[in-house]
């Protein structure tokens, strides 16, 4: 019963995925001054959303958690990590790219970035504390930490709000979008949170299993992918290269490969390991 | 299990024994159900309990009075006096200035020992108190059991060595992946 | 007769009586064998003489540049500090012996934090001068807010570091999980921290809206420790 809402909710989620790509890439007007580079907003907004639902959903599980130390809450707490951190690398990748090409520079350290990137940082090192923790203080530990990075989320947007105001503030987001570009976003958003949700899904349920079985690994593969996109977001010294010479149209290519590697990674990542649960289940069941 | 006496926990490695230790002084949290000592939760009757482990659970920086001393406080205890009274107990000097890193591990366990006792506690929780121990501190701890079984306390204590105990212990339980499979009156223990 | 001696010899035990007691031991054990503070001391000194050979700067510069360079030492001398501390108590064991007695865990908690703070306070102080003397240094602004911002920017490290070392005990890297955990966390403090010092050493601007901010820190993430501190010791 379960699985089969799961494959109906799944072909609709692939099915607005390519609707709101068709969307982005071929509908939606070009924007005045950035053509087509602009279009990768389609898939960084809807991303940024997903993520900072699930980080969300992370804070609340782990101070369920914590209250009641149920193993539901637990794996709540960890899919709204491990997957908000993919989208949320998703949205620090595909922001420089765009950036690079919008401001002439992959990176500026305002509020808004500081703090993403901030966020970002505490999340992953949630899962590697997750990762290297002895097993039976795991869940306690990161749900700690987890009340602890929430703490901090709107402490570093004001210290950032109010200490930086000397510098320069780039303009993020875009504030007066026509209206056909609202719609080609909304029908994205649609789609990245229904992706989100069944990625979390399916990330839930393997947690359950691997609780069930009571293993608790986490090889954590797919962060080869995130370190080597690292390098690329510290690139922030503005360089002399001119605007026509920086070509639109590779620029968004860019963020479409680069994010559909990650996504897809990650879902490799998980088959591997959903495989590898169920050759364990099989050997317990056997011996 | 009743108060007053004398119980030793068996096992093979790895059958739970330290664990079992370890729930009742609050130091691992049970999986399932929850501990009372004494009628109360655990956690509320640590005052009552005394913990040795076969790790000496000490300073090695300090000496032996200023390690008595720093756990005595811990428990309320202000006075010297039971401090004192509890190294004599355990054939330790109280006027020694050595540090307890340059003690050996037979004087290391008798300390620890003295740590377990001095605020006489009703329950004594010992895992492994004769290991790595020479002869002499072996039955010097086995003799000051062997009072305080006398003196009412009860006693948990988990080891291999059997052989100094036949005397002392009133109960063995025997533990085998983390369930209670055996128990029966000391003597007659299968060897 | 036993159980009389013993109720004559007790007293209630409170929680800031434990701590004095608990900052008391820390300090005579470091007297003893000084690993921490030489260590600390060690580190600081290579940063200072190091980046002065890397730049001799006049005196206006050096007020720009000492505030990040000042609070990267005391930020990584504080982490080894906090590493040595709690690998104290897990030698041998010793902090078991502590959990099964009655004393609670949060005399523990504020005791290692105080420790802890004497300590990097006191490698802040043996620092200084060597700091004024190395880079030229001048302040424009008065001293006190540099000695305010020392006092709450240290607590700030100090209280979120003992509370994440005590967590990664209970973890493979243990030396590693604590800057990775600290760190980010330690941003929004660090960043005030260093942008105060500048200008008060510079006397460009005040920094009190940093030094109120940092106040605010401290708040927080001292009651979040305060209150989260027994379920992480406990987590086994």
């Amino acid at each position: 019963m379960r699985s089969r809402i799961f494959f109906v909710l799944l072909m609709i989620t692939l099915g607005l995925l390519g609707w709101g790509t068709y969307q982005a890439l071929v509908v939606a007007p070009p924007e005045a001054t950035m053509g087509d580079a602009q279009r990768i907003f389609y898939y960084h907004v809807p991303a940024a959303t997903a993520a900072s639902i699930l980080f969300w959903c992370n804070f609340a599980a782990s101070l369920w958690y914590l209250w009641k130390r149920s193993p539901v809450a637990d794996a709540m707490a960890v899919t709204g990590a491990e997957v908000g951190v993919v989208f949320f690398s998703v949205v620090l990748i595909s922001g420089p790219i765009w950036a690079r090409y919008a401001w002439g520079t992959f990176w500026v350290w305002d509020a808004r970035l500081t703090t993403s990137l901030i966020l970002w940082l505490l999340y992953v090192s949630y899962l590697v504390l997750r990762n290297s923790s002895e097993v039976g203080s795991t869940s306690v530990l990161a749900a700690s930490l987890a009340v602890f990075a929430a703490l901090d989320m709107p402490i570093v947007y004001m210290s950032n709000r109010w200490f930086r105001t000397s510098h320069p503030q780039p303009m993020i987001g875009t504030p007066n979008l026509n209206p056909e570009m609202q719609k080609v976003l909304l029908w994205n958003m649609l789609a990245f949170c229904l992706f989100a949700l069944m990625i979390a899904w399916f990330r839930y349920e393997l947690e359950r299993i691997s609780q069930k079985i009571n293993h608790l690994h986490i090889q954590k593969a797919a962060h080869g992918s995130m370190a080597m996109a690292l390098p690329l977001m510290f690139f922030f010294a503005d360089d002399k290269l001119l605007r026509e010479k920086m070509v639109q149209h590779h620029y968004m290519v860019a963020g479409y490969v680069a994010v559909w590697t990650i996504y897809i990674g990650y879902l490799l990542f998980l088959m591997r390991k959903l495989a590898r649960l169920k050759k364990e289940e099989a050997e317990l069941r056997a011996g | 299990m009743q108060p007053g006496r004398f119980y030793v926990l068996r096992g093979e490695n790895g059958a739970g024994k330290s664990t079992l230790l370890r729930m009742i002084a609050g130091l691992n949290e049970p999986t399932e159900g929850s501990i009372l000592v004494f009628g109360a939760p655990n956690r509320q009757a640590l005052h009552q309990m005394g913990y040795m482990a076969h790790a000496p659970l000490l300073y090695d920086e300090l000496d032996g009075m200023e390690n008595l001393r720093f756990f005595a406080q811990l428990y309320g205890v202000d006075s010297d006096q039971p401090l004192v009274e509890a190294m004599q107990r355990v054939g330790l000097d109280p006027v020694l200035n050595r540090r307890v890193g340059q003690y050996s591990q037979g004087m290391r366990q008798r300390l620890s020992l003295a740590r377990a006792i001095f605020h006489s506690p009703r329950l004594l929780l010992l895992d492994e108190p004769f290991s790595n121990v020479d002869p002499e501190s072996a039955l010097q701890i086995a003799k000051l059991l062997a009072a305080m079984r006398r003196g009412g306390n009860t006693i948990l204590l988990v080891t291999h060595q059997i052989g100094l105990l036949s005397n002392l212990a009133d109960e063995y339980l025997m533990l085998s992946h983390g369930q209670l499979v055996d128990r029966g009156f000391m003597p007659g223990v299968p060897a | 007769m036993k159980a009389a001696q013993a109720k004559a010899g007790r007293r209630s035990m409170s929680i800031s009586r434990l701590t004095w007691i608990n900052v008391a031991k820390d300090l005579r054990l470091e007297w003893r064998s000084r690993d921490v503070l030489n260590s600390m001391l060690f580190f600081s000194l290579l940063v200072v003489v190091i980046f002065s050979f890397a730049f001799s700067p006049t005196a206006e510069e050096s007020r720009r540049m000492v505030g990040g360079l000042v609070w990267t030492a005391f930020l990584f001398s504080t982490i080894m500090a906090l590493n040595q501390s709690w690998a104290r108590e897990l030698r041998n064991g010793v902090l078991d012996a502590y959990r099964v007695s009655p004393a609670p865990a949060e005399a523990l908690f504020f005791g290692k934090c105080l420790g802890n703070f004497i300590l990097v306070m006191l490698l802040e102080c043996l620092m200084a001068p060597l700091f004024v003397v190395f880079y030229n240094l001048s302040s424009v602004g008065p001293l006190w807010q540099l000695a305010v911002i020392a006092v709450l920017g240290t607590w700030a490290l100090v209280v979120n570091g003992t509370f994440f070392a005590a967590m990664s005990i209970r973890t493979r890297n243990r030396e590693l999980m604590l800057p990775l955990l600290l760190l980010p966390i330690s941003i929004p403090a660090v960043v005030a921290m260093v942008t105060a010092t500048t200008d008060v050493l510079t006397g460009d601007f005040s920094p009190m809206s940093q030094i109120k901010f940092l106040a605010g820190y401290c708040v927080i993430f001292t009651t979040a420790c305060f209150l989260l501190f027994q379920t992480v010791l406990n987590a086994e």
